[in-house]
């Protein structure tokens, strides 16, 4: 069994800007492929995932999303769910840029003041232990 | 019609994440980087009953997640769904027996508080 680990190392900080911006970048890369589908209630079940299959927006968002699931995944191998969520939060602050300079979208001063909030929160949780709990060390296979 | 896919959506990606990490959590800890490590992390993912289960709520998450993307812009859509975080926390704490220390309320609490502040 492993001991709680107190200092998050490099493998750390890769996998956290790995998350964040697969995830920014996927969730923008999904908005701009919105923007060029049919009505969702207008249109049938089919023809909109065909419209939706056919779109490379879309297809590339789920690419990245599908690299952001993965490296989450990989990162709960040795990281707790209460440490990995909070802190790749601060990727919020990332797509409210991005929304606002990429997609021209209207962020108003109380948006950026709650982006602002939740990016502090992923600092707080930041500066706590990677693992609280012992858990089975195998070897990696 | 918005608030309800921000639901469907909020729900089962908190239970996505938390039966993904518990399935990750029983595998020993990735240290090997190089394609065979990766290659034996996707077969795991591919293979474990949790977290394939977890793929599949997270699936249903994403495909809400669109229908709010449908229906508001992406500077809404997105921290409007991030109230999963407390229930994660809450999920990790009861569910993976994880140790939710102060600070890391604190810091819930605050992405919590931001949420607010973005949602009125």
């Amino acid at each position: 069994m492993t001991r709680p680990k107190r200092h998050a190392g490099l493998r750390n900080r890769i996998f956290i800007v790995l998350i964040i911006l697969s995830n920014t970048f996927g969730n923008c890369l999904l908005a701009i492929g919105m923007q060029h589908m049919p009505d969702f209630w207008g249109t049938s079940f089919g023809a909109y995932l065909l419209a939706l299959i056919g779109n490379p927006w879309i297809l590339s968002g789920t690419a990245l999303l599908t690299l952001w699931m993965v490296s989450q995944l990989s990162m709960f191998t040795w990281a707790d769910l209460s440490y990995v969520l909070p802190v790749t939060a601060s990727g919020y602050l990332v797509t409210a840029i991005l929304g606002r300079w990429l997609l021209g979208e209207q962020v108003t001063a109380m948006r950026w003041g709650g982006t602002v909030l939740i990016t502090l929160g992923s600092m707080v949780v930041s500066q706590t232990p990677v693992q609280t709990k012992a858990r089975f060390h195998g070897r990696d296979e | 019609m918005t608030w309800l896919w921000v639901l469907v959506s909020v729900v089962s990606g908190t239970l996505g994440d938390v039966l993904g990490a518990k399935g990750m959590s029983e595998r020993g800890e990735m240290v090997d980087f190089g394609p065979l490590g990766v290659a034996r992390v996707l077969r795991y993912i591919a293979t474990h009953r949790l977290v394939l289960v977890g793929i599949g709520c997270n699936a249903i998450s994403f495909v809400s997640f669109l229908a709010v993307l449908s229906l508001a812009p992406l500077s809404f859509a997105v921290p409007a769904t991030a109230m999963n975080y407390i229930l994660k926390t809450l999920l990790a704490k009861w569910y993976l027996c994880e140790q939710v220390s102060w600070h890391r309320w604190a810091g819930v609490a605050l992405v919590a508080a931001g949420l607010v502040m973005i949602a009125f």
